[in-house]
Order: C-alpha cells, then sequence, then structure tokens
C-alpha cells in the first residue's frame, strides 16, 4: 500500500464527503429563542406579489419614485413628517425623532474621540477590521477608544478643497466605527424637526442619513448602564452597518458625495 | 449530517410559506425557520471562524439580520442559500477579529499540523490521523475556498444554491470548486494516502 500513488481529486473529493457526518462541530447551539427575543418590530413590507405590469424592475423603479414623491410630500408637510418616524435603528444607533429642535450646546472642547494613534495600533486594539474609504484615503489622525465591546475607531479628515469645515467637530470628515452588533443602544440621535432622516442603502447594507439641523448624539455610559450622557451635535451624518461593524460620516457634505465615501469602503 | 436538511422535496414548499408568514411579521413563523437552519447556520459559520464562541455570534446575528432584510427577499426564491450568504458574511467579519486575537495559536497549530478541532495525538488509528490531517489542511485554506468545499461536499448544496450562497456565477461554481480542491491538495502532505477505510472506492 505503502507504493499507491499520490492523492488524487476524485479520491480527495469522496474523501471530504466521508468527512463531513463526521466532522468535530461543537453542539449547536439553541438560536431559535434568543433570535426570536430580539425581533421587535415586523420585517420591512415587502412590495405587493402581483405586479399590474410585466417586468418586475419596472414596478420596483415605479415604486421607488412613489414611495420618493410620497415621501417628499409627507416631509414638506410639518405635522407629518414626525409621524413617519419616531424611532428608527442602524445597529448600535437608536435615532428618535424629538418635537422639539435640538439645544443649543456650547461647542465642545473634546470630541472624545479616545486616544490618538496610528491605524495599525488601533486595528491591534479593536475587534473588527478597520475600513478606510478610498476615495478619502490616510485620515489626518486616527482615534481609538477600547470602552465600548470591540473598541470603536476614529478617523479624521482636515477641511480641504471640496471638503467644508464643520462647526460641530472642527474637522472636514469624521469617519467612527464600532461593533453595533454588540452593543445596542450604544449611540443614540435626537433628531428635530428642522432635521430629516431619510433611510439609504449603502452597497446594499441599510442605512440613515440625517441632515438639515445638526442633531443631538448622546452615548451610553456604559454596556450596562441605561443612563445617557448628551455628547454634542452633529452635523450631516450618514450612518449605515456593514456585518456587524457600524458606520457613521460625520461632514457638511451633500448626501451624494457623503455616499460616494461611504461606497468607497472596502 | 444530523437534522438532515437534504430532504429536497416538500422542503422548498415548507419554506416559502414560512418565509412569507415571517415577512408580514409573524415571529413564530420566523421561529421555526431558525429552528430548522440553525444547525447549518451554525456549523457554516464554523466552519469560517474555527471557534464556536464567534460562530454562534455569527449565527444569531445572520438569523436577526436576515428577518429585518427579508422584505428584501424575493418571494418563492429558496431561503437556504439566502440565509447562508448572511451566515458566511456575518462569520468573516468576526474570522478577521478573532484570527488576529488567536494569530499566535493558529500558527503554532498549523506548525504541528493540528487543527483546533483535531482529536487527541493519542487518537492513533490510521483513518483519525488521516481526517485530523485533512481537518488541519482545511483550516489553512482561505476563508472561501473551504466554504466552497464545505458547502459542496459537507452540506450538499446544489450548483444553483451555491451560487447564491456564494454570491457568484453559476458558472464559476465548478471551477471555484476544483480551485479549491487543488489548494486543498497543495497544502496535503505528499505521502498522504486515503486509508482504506475512506473514501469511495469506486476508481
Amino acid at each position: 500500500m505503502a507504493d499507491r500513488a499520490r492523492i488524487t481529486d476524485l479520491e480527495l473529493e469522496g474523501a471530504l464527503r466521508a468527512l463531513g457526518p463526521r466532522y468535530p462541530y461543537p453542539s449547536t447551539p439553541n438560536l431559535a429563542v434568543r433570535v426570536r427575543t430580539r425581533l421587535a418590530a415586523p420585517p420591512v413590507r415587502p412590495l405587493p406579489r402581483r405586479a399590474p405590469w410585466g417586468d418586475p424592475r419596472r414596478l420596483a423603479l415605479v415604486a421607488a419614485l412613489l414611495l420618493l414623491l410620497i415621501g417628499t410630500a409627507a416631509l414638506a408637510i410639518p405635522g407629518t413628517r414626525d409621524a413617519i418616524a419616531h424611532f428608527f435603528h442602524v445597529q448600535g444607533v437608536i435615532v428618535n425623532r424629538v418635537p422639539s429642535p435640538a439645544p443649543s450646546l456650547t461647542p465642545p472642547t473634546s470630541l472624545n474621540l479616545g486616544r490618538l494613534t496610528t491605524i495599525t495600533e488601533a486595528q491591534a486594539a479593536v475587534r473588527f477590521t478597520i475600513a478606510v474609504p478610498a476615495k478619502l484615503g490616510p485620515p489626518d489622525a486616527v482615534y481609538v477608544a477600547s470602552g465600548p465591546p470591540g473598541g470603536e475607531v476614529a478617523l479624521a479628515y482636515t477641511p480641504r478643497p471640496g471638503i467644508p469645515l464643520v462647526r460641530q467637530t472642527g474637522l472636514g470628515v469624521l469617519i467612527t466605527e464600532f461593533r453595533g452588533d454588540l452593543i445596542p443602544g450604544f449611540i443614540s440621535k435626537e433628531v428635530g424637526p428642522g432635521a430629516t432622516a431619510e433611510e439609504v442603502s449603502v452597497n446594499g447594507d441599510p442605512g440613515w442619513w440625517i441632515a438639515g439641523e445638526p442633531h443631538t448624539i448622546l452615548i451610553r455610559v456604559s454596556p450596562d448602564s441605561s443612563q445617557l450622557e448628551t455628547l454634542r451635535l452633529a452635523a450631516n451624518t450618514l450612518v449605515w452597518a456593514r456585518g456587524g461593524v457600524t458606520y457613521r460620516i460625520e461632514s457638511d457634505l451633500s448626501k451624494a458625495d457623503a455616499m460616494r465615501i461611504a461606497s468607497s469602503l472596502p | 449530517m444530523k437534522g438532515s436538511n437534504r430532504s429536497v422535496e416538500g422542503r422548498p414548499l415548507d419554506d416559502t410559506a414560512l418565509v412569507e408568514r415571517a415577512r408580514n411579521g409573524d415571529v413564530n413563523a420566523y421561529e421555526a425557520l431558525v429552528q430548522q437552519y440553525q444547525e447549518l447556520a451554525f456549523r457554516v459559520a464554523f466552519q469560517v471562524t474555527g471557534n464556536a464562541a464567534d460562530a454562534e455570534d455569527a449565527a444569531q446575528e445572520a438569523f436577526v439580520n436576515a428577518y429585518y432584510a427579508l422584505g428584501r427577499f424575493r418571494a418563492g426564491a429558496p431561503f437556504r442559500p439566502w440565509l447562508l450568504r448572511i451566515v458566511a458574511n456575518e462569520a468573516r467579519n468576526r474570522r478577521t477579529s478573532a484570527h488576529r486575537r488567536t494569530a499566535l495559536m493558529e500558527r503554532a497549530l498549523a506548525a504541528q499540523s493540528s487543527g483546533e478541532a483535531a482529536p487527541s495525538p493519542e487518537v492513533a488509528a490510521e483513518a483519525d490521523e488521516f481526517r485530523a490531517t485533512l481537518i488541519a489542511a482545511l483550516r489553512r485554506l482561505r476563508d472561501d475556498d473551504r466554504l466552497v468545499l464545505a458547502y459542496r461536499l459537507f452540506f450538499d448544496l446544489s450548483e444553483a444554491e451555491m451560487a447564491t450562497a456564494l454570491n457568484c456565477p453559476r458558472g464559476t461554481v465548478k471551477s471555484r470548486l476544483s480551485r479549491a480542491l487543488a489548494r486543498l491538495r497543495s497544502i496535503l502532505p505528499d505521502e498522504i494516502r486515503v486509508p482504506l477505510s475512506e473514501g469511495q472506492r469506486d476508481g
């Protein structure tokens, strides 16, 4: 038997098939119950099943346009705007609609972004892969915070042509990334009547675009505490979740520009 | 595999009905889907992460995310491969961090040609040793290669299901599979032979 020829692809396939049922997996946890307790709201309602037109893409386009029209119309009427979304969330971020405008907070002396560091050091300290948008290139400063589970990283870009200064941060663009899946209510945002919140999709991942009048950011003091600390006012913000990571881009850029930066994340 | 997900007859219809009810907010229907697929989801995640805690985390998150994404799910499409795509993404996200945490340990394990899930060294039977070597080699493959092999040879997915689960054109599934096999072969020691008790002896 020692002289048998080297293992063939067919033999290897057969061996893998035989291995399948014997693979030493850990025992499967009971996920059904845990998942169920986490399902608070019903899924986003699907489009009607019966299409009046043959081409579903055309139907989707028409539906999207209609939604856009309805959305725009509703936003134009002050009374209904708040009724649309009193509350919504992106993994790790809860956004609340509030009836009054944001209070005038004194400009922060510090953004509480954490410790100034380098990408390499930050990467070693967080439990996710730090994504730097190709569109902006290497950040001017990197901060890392170890408070939230999994860590949090902030990429700061100073103002430059095409990237206006944001009064609230003193920066051009601020990107924060953290494991939103590990701490569901890490950040809360209070969006007043002067701001709009719009559901968006970043490369297919769900998110929100909050723009207009600055909104208040509250941050949870610790993972186990329900106590929220008012952090500061925030400028236009795009927030979305991909996998277990929640991303947030704050700037005074237009939605289109913010989306371009977001889409350029690896 | 236990809890056989292999029976093709009947299953798609059941899934479709459950998915439809879940889309309308029926949490019981969704719980039934989770029951049905939790083992598969957990095992697929484990193939990627290589450790139970991250696999559990990834599978749970995937089920929650899949629920909220049901609105985007094409009615009547097969649920299983769509779910697995989400599971694999979640698992990959965790693998990157887990990998860093345990990089040293994994390197040490690879050096002694053993895997995290390998049986204890005193198990000396030829077949066991062969399986341990295979598992260790699999763990050294890239995630995508290991997933292709696992989907096809461990979990019996069809080519169409694999295309959905891997998010790739159906025409590339075969070539991905053979490339993954070739890479696995290149990792295996030259002198490895299939023990007589293993594999299919149809040659």
